[in-house]
């Protein structure tokens, strides 16, 4: 899923999947996350993000 | 679709289809093991068997959630969510796995008030919109998905919702791994490592395989390409006599792993001295339950529960499946009076269930080039 919008104060993100459908995910996981970013995502929860070198 | 495209390229998954037709030697019979639902469900989608060559074979691992709950816990869940007043929550395919009388779908046909949830987060809204009901999450799942629960379950506690809890039946990999390379039933050369489950813990808790095991372990994601990849690096491996744990899933798994994610697991659970797993019995350090800091989270200890096991019915080889021992199209009732729509076994509810994946892709038996 993609990051289109981000809320760090709560550690939410509203994502969006590959058919466009936005969903909020649970970000505390992660030690950073940015507006593009695609996020692997688990029962609501973001566990990773995809390498930035090989997104880039 | 980046990162998903690229990874499904034929054209590609034919050149190391090729790369793995020359790794292999002659005469000899190749067992890896894919040890994640998840991957099972990917190589019966993609036919990704079809580019191996016949010795070379792919056993199904014990990988998939939903699978390895035996009928014993589905039972206890049953009897919760038969409480009257209370909303029982769970994921969509745990609603249809049998227990000894009917499933958590057949107890809502009953009245029962079970709802289906995508994540615990969900259970925890319907919580909080509901105070006068108490509302219970049936936590399963591998190391992938028990950081889900433990966030809920820290979310619970700082907003203050006193009428959740969760009845916890969280697994951990490692220990059936070990009970299955114990096992003088299986012989294995090697193991496709579950992604998801190394996006949290690493690869490091792998190691013990080549280690004391002797067998080459490549951690693989779940395209196509991916999972042909990871099956050429082990041939590599075994080929070149070497024999470790190597991180084919770079774009999404350190191999240290999630550190925030095991922080927060270790605070919210701890193990159970033994759990019971459907087909392998009773394996050690292998489940995982609320610890002391959460216990009045617990729903095994806020409710009554049966807490009895509960033998597999005698026509489903579930077990067998599990231990990667048989195929499913062997088991009796494969198909017949077992079908997605009518499952017997837990195998055939989940689409990661090895049974389901060959029954819903066609895949049976059949002859393959030998080399």
């Amino acid at each position: 899923m993609t990051i289109v919008l981000l809320d760090e104060h709560r550690a939410l993100a509203l994502c969006a999947d590959a058919d466009g459908e936005r969903h909020t995910v649970e970000t505390a996981l992660l030690e950073k996350a940015a507006v593009g970013e695609q996020l692997l995502v688990h029962a609501g929860v973001a566990i990773a993000s995809l390498a930035r070198e090989v997104a880039a | 679709v980046k990162f998903v495209d690229e990874f499904r390229d034929a054209a590609l998954g034919r050149a190391v289809s090729g790369e793995i037709l020359s790794l292999v030697e002659p005469g000899r019979h190749y067992k890896v093991m894919e040890v994640c639902g998840g991957h099972t469900h990917s190589i019966y989608k993609y036919g990704v068997d079809d580019l191996l060559p016949a010795n070379v074979e792919l056993v199904h691992g014990p990988g998939c959630p939903v699978c390895v709950i035996p009928m014993g816990r589905v039972d206890d869940g049953i009897a919760i969510a038969e409480i009257p007043g209370v909303i029982f929550t769970c994921f969509g395919d745990m609603m249809r796995v049998p227990g000894s009388n009917g499933s958590l779908l057949d107890a809502k046909a009953a009245g029962a008030d079970v709802r289906m949830v995508y994540s615990p987060l969900d259970a925890l809204r319907i919580a909080k919109q509901n105070p006068d009901r108490e509302v219970v999450f049936f936590a399963i799942g591998f190391e992938t998905t028990a950081p889900s629960t433990a966030l809920t379950l820290k979310r619970a506690r700082a907003e203050g919702v006193g009428n959740f809890s969760c009845i916890c039946s969280h697994v951990t990999i490692v220990p059936p791994l070990r009970a299955l390379l114990e096992s003088p039933d299986l012989r294995l050369d090697g193991f496709i490592g579950p992604g998801h489950v190394a996006t949290v813990v690493g690869a490091r808790p792998f190691e013990f395989i080549p280690a004391d095991y002797g067998k080459p372990v490549v951690v693989a994601g779940f395209e196509p390409l991916d999972i042909l990849q990871s099956i050429a690096m082990i041939l590599r491996q075994l080929a070149e006599g070497r024999c470790e744990v190597e991180n084919q899933y770079r774009r999404v798994v350190p191999y240290e792993g999630n550190l925030r994610a095991l922080e927060v697991l270790a605070e919210v659970f701890e193990l159970r001295p033994h759990f019971e797993w459907r087909g392998l019995g009773f394996i050690s350090d292998s489940g995982l339950k609320l610890s002391q800091a959460y216990a009045d989270l617990d729903a095994e200890l806020r409710f009554s529960v049966p807490g009895v096991r509960v033998a597999d019915p005698k026509a489903c080889q579930c077990g067998e499946v599990l231990k990667g021992v048989i195929k499913p199209w062997e088991c009796k009732v494969f198909g017949t009076a077992c079908t997605p729509e009518r499952p017997i076994g837990t195998c055939m509810v989940s689409s990661e269930g090895a049974c389901a994946a060959y029954y819903n892709f066609g895949r049976f038996a059949r002859e393959r080039e030998v080399v």
